[in-house]
């Protein structure tokens, strides 16, 4: 009897430890159904570069999210930042790969600043003033790139970086969840991050400084899309204004799969890990199971929502399940 | 009884929010007319007919824009329009094709972009829990996918017996039959929200949905019907979408959701809910389709009205904001 609760306990009571079991359940589902191909060292590099972008924004919308926010103009921003630098290589201004990551970046920062003042500074509601945000940088990239693209061969030099079989974009992804994964658990700004998502005002009459807060998350929001841009050029090896357009709700959808709230102040890094490698698992494992790609959005819709709808029934039963113990 | 719960809202904020509206719509009639002048000094060809001729392209979005309004007065929001006008258009071209009169095209049209929003409202309503943002995130994506799926590998069809739907897209006179469609949608919206029970318990919701709850207005029905209404509206869309564009693909209806809302935002209603009313939402719609028709006839890149709306967006989220830290800082001094 004992043993069964605390064994309950663990599967309901950690969101990672019911999504790790989640995952594999699917693998193995997924290994059986395609024949024993799914599961090749191809496949796994394919998955998290293809997927890279999202992971790697999927981060800074945890911020976002944590501290009750939401950030809709990061694919803009991506575009914006994109094509800024695949325009430099384009037009021979610049062909060096870590100055274009830092211009990327840098794009990237001055875009979540805008956001991050006005949203803390301007008491503008965050979906408001991103949905301008997002109008704002995907026309200016199609205003600089004057209905041009940056083609393969003008980035050639710099797609290298993110080409098949390169290990650039792993390498940013390990260096940057490791780094994610040590300020949210152990550094002050992380936890003051959930401090202001759990409760603004007792965060306020507690000393911190929101407003910074706010901003600051913004910022480390818009830095990742810049970089993401830079990602994106060198993975898919071209700069189109239209990159990646919607996908920002692919990113939002990763983390509420990985059991960040929307509400903020609930998630964490190991599991929007998991919800992005979640999501891109299923994007991927579909074809292989002989399901065409036109079922594929009705599906990963279908998946979020099941999610979505799961998480309010177990949180629904963990609370009547505490009340109980309680009248004991 | 609502006269006098009418009085007493009116009666405390005179002084600040009712001029700030006031002033608001002032403001967008002044913004409207700009846009006009403009328009006719970047292009010859910019005239009361060429405008009215060009509008139906455009109008089909403000369709929309009403029911948008009320759900984001009752302090909630539906990011999944945009898929239900493209899988209502796809479900209406379909019915075309097989031979349907117009009469069937449009009941299929508004059928299921109502069953789409009372999907959202059910799930709403039945998970109260759920902010709508993720659960018409989820649809948004159910509901393309279901188009998607029924568009085929091709990924777009098109409306084959365009004599159906033609009465649609219609003039009277310099006038396109949409445009009355919109003026009726205004005139019933706009009164319902500011004359009826029903528009007066959207406010209540907005402004404080468990006191609205324990004032006894039955929230969760409301939010229901909002959210049902909205998806019907966008059936219409659809519907007049079909009439100008005649066909559908899997990218129909692509961003009409964050216009829809950029709209309302930009005439004044906050998306915190309870503020802000119809008619300056009516305006700011026309003031953006006239300035897309403008750019549009002087061939300006197309891209730079994205620009153009973000900044009026923010900007105009910005001044309300301000003015009201301001004025709470100068009501702290007084105090003090």
């Amino acid at each position: 009897m004992k043993k069964k609760k605390s064994l309950k306990e663990i599967l309901t009571g950690s969101r990672e430890v019911s999504l790790i079991l989640i995952l594999i359940a699917l693998l193995i589902v997924v290994q059986i159904l395609s024949g024993g191909t799914f599961l090749t060292g191809q496949n796994i590099s394919q998955i998290f570069r293809n997927n890279a972008l999202t992971m790697l924004m999927a981060l800074g919308m945890l911020c976002v999210l944590l501290t009750g926010g939401i950030d809709i103009s990061i694919t803009s921003i991506l575009a914006f930042s994109g094509m800024t630098i695949g325009l430099l290589q384009k037009y021979d201004i610049l062909h060096n790969t870590f100055l274009l990551f830092v211009i990327a970046a840098a794009i990237g920062l001055g875009c979540g600043l805008l956001n991050g003042l006005i949203i803390s500074r301007g008491h503008v509601a965050p979906i408001i003033c991103t949905m301008g945000a997002m109008y704002i940088w995907r026309g200016l990239a199609y205003v600089i790139s004057n209905n041009a693209w940056a083609s393969g061969e003008d980035v050639s030099g710099f797609s290298d970086f993110g080409k098949d079989g390169a290990i650039g974009p792993y390498i940013i992804l390990i260096a940057v969840y490791v780094l994610f994964f040590i300020v949210m658990k152990w550094t002050r700004f992380g936890r003051r991050i959930y401090a202001v998502g759990s409760n603004p005002e007792a965060a306020q009459v507690s000393g911190i400084n929101v407003a910074g807060v706010l901003t600051k998350v913004y910022m480390i929001m818009g830095v990742l899309a810049g970089m993401a841009g830079a990602l994106s050029v060198a993975v898919y090896a071209s700069a189109q204004p239209n990159m990646q357009y919607g996908k920002e709700m692919d990113v939002i959808a990763a983390c509420v799969i990985g059991g960040v709230s929307m509400s903020g102040g609930r998630g964490t890094v190991l599991g929007t890990f998991l919800g992005a490698l979640f999501y891109a698992i299923v994007a991927k494992a579909l074809p292989l199971v002989g399901l065409q790609a036109i079922w594929q959005n009705l599906i990963k819709g279908i998946i979020i929502l099941v999610v979505v709808l799961l998480n309010v029934l177990t949180q629904r039963a963990m609370d009547r399940a505490n009340l109980e113990r309680r009248e004991i | 009884m609502a006269k006098k719960s009418g009085r007493t809202i009116d009666a405390t904020p005179k002084g600040g929010v009712k001029r700030l509206i006031f002033r608001w719509e002032g403001g967008l009639v002044l913004i409207f007319i700009a846009v006009l002048i403009l328009g006719s000094l970047i292009s010859n060809s910019y005239n009361a007919v060429s405008v009215l001729r060009e509008m139906p392209k455009y109008l089909c979005e403000i369709i929309m824009m009403f029911a948008m309004g009320y759900i984001l007065i009752i302090a909630e929001i539906d990011i999944s329009v945009g898929a239900i006008v493209c899988l209502s258009a796809t479900m209406g071209c379909f019915a075309g094709n097989a031979g349907m009169p117009l009469i069937v095209v449009a009941l299929v049209c508004v059928g299921t972009g109502l069953a789409c929003g009372a999907l959202n409202g059910l799930i709403l309503t039945r998970f109260r829990e759920l902010p709508a943002m993720i659960v018409t995130l989820a649809t948004q994506i159910i509901f393309r996918g279901i188009a998607e799926v029924t568009l085929g590998s091709g990924g777009s069809v098109s409306f084959q017996n365009a004599g159906t739907i033609m009465p649609l897209a219609n003039m009277v006179g310099p006038i396109p039959v949409v445009f009355f469609v919109v003026v009726a949608a205004a005139i019933i919206f706009i009164f319902a929200l500011s004359r009826t029970t029903f528009g007066r318990r959207l406010y209540a919701i907005g402004s404080n949905s468990t006191a609205a709850a324990y004032a006894g207005i039955p929230v969760q029905r409301i939010r229901f019907t909002n959210f049902a209404l909205i998806g019907l509206m966008a059936g219409l869309c659809a519907l007049f979408y079909l009439s100008t564009t005649l066909g559908a693909n899997t990218t129909t209806g692509q961003g009409y959701e964050m216009d829809v809302i950029a709209m309302c935002v930009f005439g004044g209603i906050a998306t915190t809910g309870g503020k802000g009313n119809l008619v300056g939402a009516l305006i700011a719609g026309f003031t953006i389709v006239c300035l897309r028709i403008a750019l549009g006839q002087r061939n300006i890149n197309t891209q730079l009205i994205l620009v153009i709306i973000g900044i009026l967006l923010i900007v105009s989220v910005l001044i309300p904001a301000i003015s009201a830290s301001l004025s709470a800082k100068k009501k702290r001094k007084t105090v003090a």
